[in-house]
């Protein structure tokens, strides 16, 4: 085994391989920042080259784009407060909290070196784990899997934050958008409005764009400004590695979940990510600092999602079957250049296993010091009025989110869940429930009505599914224990009074918005789930059933709170009008007219550039912008009224 | 994904290639041909697309440059209503498919635009499957399927989809199997077929070829028939050539029954199963194309049939299956498109009655 490790090592030095390797990490970094594009869009713009190349080269060129793009993430995450993939979410919550407090350089460095440890241990753990890891999944079945996604649900429960009532809604209404689609255990289509488009159930790229990235453009958009009121500095890293060092452990624990979360066929790193941020939540005493910038949150998602992007190839390599849609690609590579992954990988093609073990692990180590050597540069855009980023960076989300079926579906939808994400920001609902429940509820419904079907209910005496069980058990159990005993020595102190609730971006009049909207969307759905198939009914009731008597309180609530709508000093609404008419004029008349109005809008009426820089700066955006819709997706939208595109 | 040519050749001059331009005399001299496939990149129908692109570009006269575009979405719905609306006539859009884009179609499921049975047919590529059985049942070959010594189970993805064929000639062949519908796709069903979770499956040939033929030499697995291939008469009756040692489907009821199987699961089967697994990937074009650009197709595949290189790959892959092109490969489909309409209202009440799909 040893040997073939050294030949596979020796085969990666070779300078032609070692070029491919680094030029595919070149494009992983650069797709990993632009939010909404990530590997999948990496891999499919580097696959024409590929073959040009042989199979090492061409197969490390696609492995060094994969595995850098959660580290380079990071940077838009923490900078932008935008998710650079649906899986960095967590680190856009606590790092982007932190980067506003001025600690940029403390989440980044803190966010990179856990992203190489996450990427070495996950090379490391298959390293040692090649010989057994075919076994271990042949050993998770439907039951187990399922079980793993109670865990995720368990974990989540973390993140529902002080609001007990809006916390739940949240995850209620995320659970709600992930029914939309087929269902998986009856031939029912879900909520679909008789829209093609829908048949196939929201993208979580669109999902995690809109709730996160709109939101937050239009948030720092009204404001003016820079992103960073306080002076960002990124020369001292020493900050960032003293962090890491305190929090070894528990990047090294984020690193195994997101170890198994690959090995759970498409669920992967978005899934792991939210349960290792909910095990940082849950093993932290003081959890008050987070949802506000929390260095541990970072810390563990990032460890998360970089280990779990090689456990993802574990299933596509041993079973051919890819573990998502980045290693479907790769998958397909595979099988171009005549190899076949099947059981007998291991044994037929050695070479090729560790070969992808050293690349990662190669480029996990140079990706993280390269955008270590990047970030002062970064930096310096946070100090620049936000309107002459958010030009490019809402462009950049319209193509992001365009990848998914390229239609104009996807741009509505982008911004249809940009203005709920931004109500549930206003309305002082917490997004990562909702996100974390829609991720989950495909997976859990999907399991369980397999696993129901397949074994009744003798699948929960399986040694698996106790295993994994014990996991939410005996957590459950300490803390049942502890409150047992806090209860016996009396007079439970009270919480230590937590700074005050989130900087209150959270306004009346918006809570109501939203809780109107959101009990119209659940009596909807209670509607409809009533001619669905049985089977069909079950996990949209598990929505419906608590969402609804919560939303009909906050409802009340939301009431008793107003006192009328206050827009004088709130722009915020002005700005969203302003991109949901863009998304309107895209679909009448076309990408161009619309981007190029978008543009002079934001640089002189936001940003007040000088009409010669603005000028000169719009017509490099907008043909940047046409450049990377052709290149991606080969047409840009065609306006369905007057035909331009 | 398209790629810009100037692109393209920036990047391969970057990383020390050159590309050659070539310029040939032909119909298709300067042109691009677009590949439509209506799934996600690395999916089997794309991998089958970007397999055949070399021997197009080599083969078709004016050696064009072929994109593969992959356009996924509502089922391969959404991709299917985009080339009913975008199609060029002069050939050089092509809807590369299934049956998953069939289906729906012959069903008249909703949210279908596209005028399948009206598409002329460029070229077509056998898709055939393999239906295979755990040990566990203590099942040894494809005729003691009926004396199976626990339950069948059967693992698939939906019933009015790719399963649609499997399902029917479990009809045909009267067998008393659970269908468990609901996994992400067939590579889900393999792997909890090796789990031991499901028993029976079916897998399409070159899945079968590189992955279940090591579980039949380790002796985790029996494999038991195909679908079947179409014979002279047009009747799915033959051996599959792509895997003769198995009975077709049509020789398994014969054995199990004594007679040949007839009636209306018989004609649904054969309807379907023929879209399915003789037809399986076949490249439609706009109604209006002209016959010649037909015609050119026509001997591009059998150029390509003749090439040994072609030979030599599709022996690995799918056992030596070729391409077809032409009148009767047209005729064979445009008739499975358009079943009679008993077929069509059996497999109605039977998807809705059976496996509960609304229509």
């Amino acid at each position: 085994m040893l040997e073939n490790a050294v030949i596979a090592i020796e085969a990666l030095l070779d300078p032609v391989r070692l070029l491919a390797l680094f030029a595919g990490m070149l494009v992983g970094m650069v797709f990993g920042m632009l939010p909404g594009l990530g590997g999948v869009a990496a891999v499919s713009i580097l696959l024409p080259f590929v073959y040009y190349m042989d199979d090492y080269a061409g197969l490390a060129m696609l492995l060094g784009a994969v595995s850098v793009v959660y580290t380079s993430d990071t940077i838009t995450s923490v900078l932008l407060g935008a998710p650079g993939s649906p899986a960095s979410a967590p680190t856009a919550i606590e790092g982007h909290a932190l980067a506003k407090q001025g600690h940029a350089a403390q989440a980044l460095g803190v966010g990179f070196l856990a992203s190489m440890v996450g990427g070495l241990v996950g090379a490391a753990i298959l390293f040692v784990a090649i010989p057994v890891a075919g076994p271990i999944v042949l050993k998770l079945g439907t039951p187990e899997l399922f079980m793993f996604a109670l865990v995720g649900l368990f974990f989540a429960s973390s993140m529902i934050g002080r609001d007990l009532a809006k916390g739940l809604a949240a995850a209620c209404f995320g659970v709600l958008l992930g029914v939309v689609g087929p269902a998986q255990a009856a031939a029912d289509f879900r909520f679909t409005f008789g829209q093609v488009y829908l048949l196939d159930g929201f993208s979580l790229t669109i999902v995690a764009l809109g709730l996160f990235g709109v939101a937050e453009v239009i948030s720092m958009l009204a404001k003016g400004g820079g992103i960073s009121h306080e002076r960002i500095k990124v020369t001292h890293w020493g900050e960032g590695f003293r962090d890491f060092w305190v929090n070894k452990f528990l990047v090294l624990r984020a690193s195994i979940i997101g170890v198994f979360g690959g090995f759970v066929p498409a669920v992967g790193a978005s899934a792991s990510t939210w349960v290792a941020y909910g095990h940082a939540i849950r093993s932290t005493r003081d959890r008050s600092r987070f949802g506000r910038g929390e260095i541990r949150g970072v810390a563990a998602s990032e460890g998360a999602n970089n280990a779990t992007v090689i456990s993802d190839l574990v299933p596509t390599l041993l079973f051919s079957v890819p573990g998502g849609p980045a290693a479907a690609i790769f998958l397909g590579a595979l099988f171009s250049f005549g190899y076949y992954p099947g059981p007998r990988m291991i044994t037929q093609n050695p070479d090729l296993m560790f070969l992808i073990v050293w690349s990662v692990a190669l480029t996990s180590v140079v990706g993280a010091a390269l955008c270590f050597a990047a970030t002062p540069f970064l930096a310096r855009l946070t100090r620049i009025p936000f309107a002459i980023i958010a030009a490019p960076l809402v462009l950049i989300m319209v193509i992001g989110a365009y990848q998914s079926t390229g239609t104009m579906g996807d741009i509505f939808m982008l911004f249809t869940l940009g203005a709920v994400g931004w109500l549930m920001k206003h309305g002082g609902w917490p997004r990562a429930p909702a996100l974390v429940g829609f991720v989950l509820s495909g997976p859990m419904e999907q399991y369980f009505w397999l696993t129901n079907q397949i074994h009744g209910w003798s699948w929960l005496g399986r040694p698996g599914v106790l295993i994994i069980g014990s996991v939410i058990v005996i957590p459950l159990l300490i803390s049942a224990w502890r409150w047992l005993r806090r209860r016996q020595t009396a007079q439970a102190k009270t919480e230590s009074d937590e700074n005050k609730p989130a900087a209150s971006e959270s306004r009346p009049d918006m809570a109501l918005v939203m809780a109107v909207i959101a009990t119209l969307a659940f009596a909807y759905a209670a509607f409809e789930t009533m001619s669905f198939n049985p089977a069909s009914r079950l996990m949209p009731l598990l929505a419906i059933v608590p969402g609804l008597p919560l939303c009909l309180w906050l409802l009340v609530r939301g009431f008793r709170e107003f006192d009328g709508f206050e827009f004088r000093t709130f722009k915020e609404p002005e700005i969203l009008a302003v991109l949901i008419v863009y998304a309107t004029a895209v679909w009448a008349i076309g990408l161009s007219v619309p981007t190029a109005a978008l543009l002079v809008w934001m640089l002189f009426s936001r940003a007040r550039m000088r009409w010669w820089t603005g000028a000169i700066y719009g017509v490099i955006v907008f043909a940047l912008i046409r450049l990377l819709f052709e290149t991606l997706r080969g047409d840009p939208p065609v306006g369905a009224l007057v035909a331009l595109s | 994904m398209k790629t810009t040519t100037a692109l393209t050749a920036a990047m391969a001059i970057a990383v020390g290639f050159t590309v050659s331009a070539q310029a040939q005399d032909g119909y298709f001299a300067g042109k691009t041909i677009d590949v439509i496939v209506p799934f996600g990149a690395g999916g089997a129908t794309f991998v089958s697309a970007k397999f055949l692109e070399p021997y197009f570009e080599k083969h078709l006269p004016g050696n064009p440059e072929i994109n593969v575009i992959d356009r996924p979405g509502g089922g391969s719905i959404l991709g299917a209503n985009w080339f009913e609306q975008n199609a060029k006539s002069d050939g050089t859009t092509i809807l590369f498919t299934t049956s998953s884009t069939a289906n729906p179609f012959v069903l008249g499921q909703k949210g279908v635009e596209y005028r399948l049975a009206d598409y002329r047919v460029a070229y077509s590529h056998p898709f055939s499957a393999v239906a295979y059985v755990s040990p566990s049942t203590g099942v040894t070959s494809a005729a003691e399927i009926k004396d199976a010594s626990t339950p069948l189970i059967y693992g698939g993805i939906a019933a009015a989809a790719s399963d649609l064929p499997g399902l029917l000639s479990f009809e045909v062949l009267d067998l008393d199997v659970k269908s468990v519908l609901g996994f992400n796709g067939r590579g889900p069903v393999r792997l909890a077929f090796e789990q031991g979770e499901v028993n029976l499956d079916y897998q399409f040939t070159p899945v079968y070829l590189t992955q279940v033929v090591a579980s039949v030499d380790a002796g985790t697995a029996v494999p038991l028939w195909t679908g079947g291939s179409v014979d002279a008469d047009g009747n799915l009756t033959a051996r599959d050539p792509i895997a003769p040692e198995l009975p077709s489907v049509y020789e398994v009821y014969t054995k199990l029954n004594g007679s040949d199987p007839s009636g209306i699961e018989w004609d649904a089967f054969q309807a379907i199963a023929s879209v399915t697994y003789a037809y399986g990937l076949t490249g439609y074009m706009h109604p209006d194309t002209s016959q010649e650009v037909l015609d050119i197709f026509e001997s591009t595949v059998a150029a390509i049939n003749a090439d040994p290189e072609f030979q030599a790959e599709s022996q690995k892959v799918t056992n030596g299956a070729r391409l077809n092109a032409g009148a009767a490969t047209e005729t064979a489909i445009k008739a499975a498109l358009s079943p009679s309409d008993e077929v069509r209202s059996y497999l109605r009440t039977l998807l809705s009655d059976k496996y509960g799909v609304n229509f």
